[in-house]
């Protein structure tokens, strides 16, 4: 009898995480390891004979896959905008904001509200504004009569990527302000003061003293950002489908086309496979880091 | 230095400033809005930018008619079903991880961590072949369980953030006390975790409503769609008449608006909670 009450105090914190746990093996654990199973097989989605290929697939996407190359360029290109563009912009309105001038509030509210909304929302309406006769840019450059730059934003090939991504950065810099934001908050109001009455200017506390404190948000920041940025998808797909010419894929885009438009799950599975391995690069130092605070 | 003073924090100057640059930020939002109360011909022929010369009312009605209210009533009963079942189930695990002595606490964490992490093309396929076998694509039941399942890391994290603040002197004096485990969790623990609780309600809300990758993914029928998907589906259908999708895409952003607005000093605390 002594026995059974201490199995049973063994168990019971697996009854309070039973449901936890067996979601994440059927929706996560289970597809991840069969991911990369079924990364090692030729393989049309359909038929019952799986051909295994080894690294095959891998080994094709690297040398015979143009279209892969395209999407990991803009993939790189996509997050080295990522961790600058709307994570400067966030470092800017967080400092602006930080002074604490009346209304700060609604200043606040009002740059983070992109950020709360669907990314297939924000690429509809851009997709608007970017409209070669009707949307708002090209109207607005017409007015100023700078007919030279009325482009088509989203069916240039040069230009469609660069085109999405300001529509990305206008709701991806919401995080960074709140994060940079909150890691002002925890900056003492003394090492500032103490700055200020030695004599330094504005500039050189913003430069000696915020800038250096901010270092460890700014890497949560960059690391978030670069993590997200990697698993672009949904704006790609509801502005540019991918297109022109493939010119704007992105790995996890041409990753849903080769398997569910093209049935070459094998391709697909390895693309997924080397977005998380990507992924994995900037996550694993990042979860050391955060690690060793605690 | 003068040029510097004119815009001095709190200055008229600063305020132009920064009121500029906030309007222009706004600027697609309202054009949204001008759109969505424009009349076709209005739409056509003046700017995008133009002030409406009616309001065209209709087209709200019209864009409920023609398909957003499916999309809206699926999204509705999907959010308001997933989310507190989804946080239930988290609060469970977050519980046994930080107050229970736990074998393999380590182990689910990191799950949980790596849940966070990894791509959702990782798992896409095997859930497809999963869903096919057991009928469960193009179905909201089937996309149910796919929310729960990416919405736990996030919601363990959060909630587990918060837990490991109360003493755990606190929960064993309850269980001495002669409290059950359950009754620990139930009776001191998540009347405790109120604010964190509802931080996590209010992001878990935005972002399931939100969702797109996977409802593009496992939905194939109209009658299924949820909003996000069925508003880009939806553009493709009524792609001349932009001042209905716009209407259709504004009733999509008010739910979201109002959370926002109403809870927005726990949203922050989630957010800084969630990355902590």
């Amino acid at each position: 009898m002594r026995s059974s009450p201490q199995i049973s105090e063994e168990i019971k914190p697996w009854l309070f995480a039973a449901p936890a746990a067996l979601i994440f093996l059927v929706v996560l654990v289970y597809p991840m390891v069969y991911s990369i199973y079924l990364s090692l097989f030729q393989w049309n989605g359909v038929s019952s004979t799986k051909v295994f290929v080894g690294f095959g697939n891998y080994i094709e996407l690297f040398t015979d896959n143009r279209v892969f190359w395209i999407a990991f360029k803009n993939n790189v290109i996509w997050v080295l905008l990522s961790v600058t563009v709307p994570t400067g912009i966030g470092l800017a309105l967080a400092l602006v904001l930080n002074t604490g001038f009346a209304g700060t509030a609604l200043f606040r509210s009002v740059f983070y509200f992109p950020a709360i909304l669907s990314m297939s929302i924000v690429g509809l309406i851009w997709s608007w504004i970017y409209h070669p006769t009707l949307g708002l840019l090209n109207q607005t450059l017409h007015a100023l009569g700078w007919t030279w730059l009325e482009l088509h934003w989203l069916s240039n090939p040069r230009i469609a990527l660069y085109s999405v991504f300001v529509s990305a950065a206008w709701h991806n810099a919401g995080l960074p302000m709140l994060l940079f934001l909150a890691g002002l908050q925890t900056i003492p109001k003394e090492c500032i003061e103490a700055a200020r009455i030695d004599g330094a200017t504005r500039a050189q506390i913003m430069r000696f003293v915020t800038i250096p404190l901010l270092r460890e948000t700014t890497l949560i920041v960059i690391a978030i950002t670069a993590i997200n940025s990697l698993k672009v998808y949904d704006i790609i797909y509801v502005m540019t489908y991918g297109g022109p010419a493939n010119q704007t894929q992105v790995l996890g885009t041409w990753m849903y086309f080769l398997t569910y438009n093209q049935n070459e799950v094998g391709l697909g599975t390895a693309i997924a496979v080397i977005l998380f391995v990507m992924t994995m690069l900037f996550a694993v130092p990042y979860a050391r880091y955060m690690a060793r605070d605690q | 230095m003068p040029r510097a003073s004119r815009f001095r924090v709190g200055s008229a100057g600063f305020y132009t400033l920064i009121g500029v640059g906030a309007l222009l930020w706004s600027t697609p939002l309202i054009v949204l809005l001008f759109t969505a109360v424009k009349t076709p011909g209005d739409f056509a022929q003046n700017g995008a930018l133009s002030w409406p010369r009616s309001l065209e009312l209709s087209n709200f009605s019209e864009a409920w008619r023609l398909g957003i209210k499916t999309y809206f009533m699926n999204s509705l009963v999907m959010t308001v079903v997933k989310v507190p079942t989804g946080i239930f189930i988290c609060s469970l695990a977050a519980f046994a991880i930080t107050q229970m002595r736990m074998r393999g606490a380590n182990a689910l964490f990191t799950i949980s961590l790596l849940g966070m992490i990894v791509p959702m093309q990782m798992t896409l396929v095997p859930l497809t072949i999963l869903y096919q076998q057991i009928g469960a694509i193009d179905s909201l039941v089937g996309l149910f369980f796919l929310y729960l399942g990416f919405g736990l890391p996030i919601g363990i994290l959060v909630l587990r953030g918060f837990f490991r603040s109360i003493p755990r002197e606190l929960t064993e004096a309850a269980f001495i006390d002669g409290c059950s485990w359950w009754g620990v969790y139930w009776r001191v623990v998540m009347p405790l975790a109120k604010p964190a609780l509802v931080s996590l309600l209010i992001l878990d809300a935005i972002s399931t409503w939100n969702e797109f990758i996977l409802a593009q993914i496992f939905l194939r029928t109209e009658s299924q769609r949820t909003l996000p998907l069925g508003v880009v589906m939806f553009s493709g259908e009524f792609s001349t008449q932009y001042n209905l999708l716009a209407a259709g895409q504004l009733i999509t952003i008010v739910p979201v608006l109002a959370l926002y607005l109403f809870f927005q000093r726990y949203f922050v605390h989630g957010l800084a909670g969630a990355v902590k």
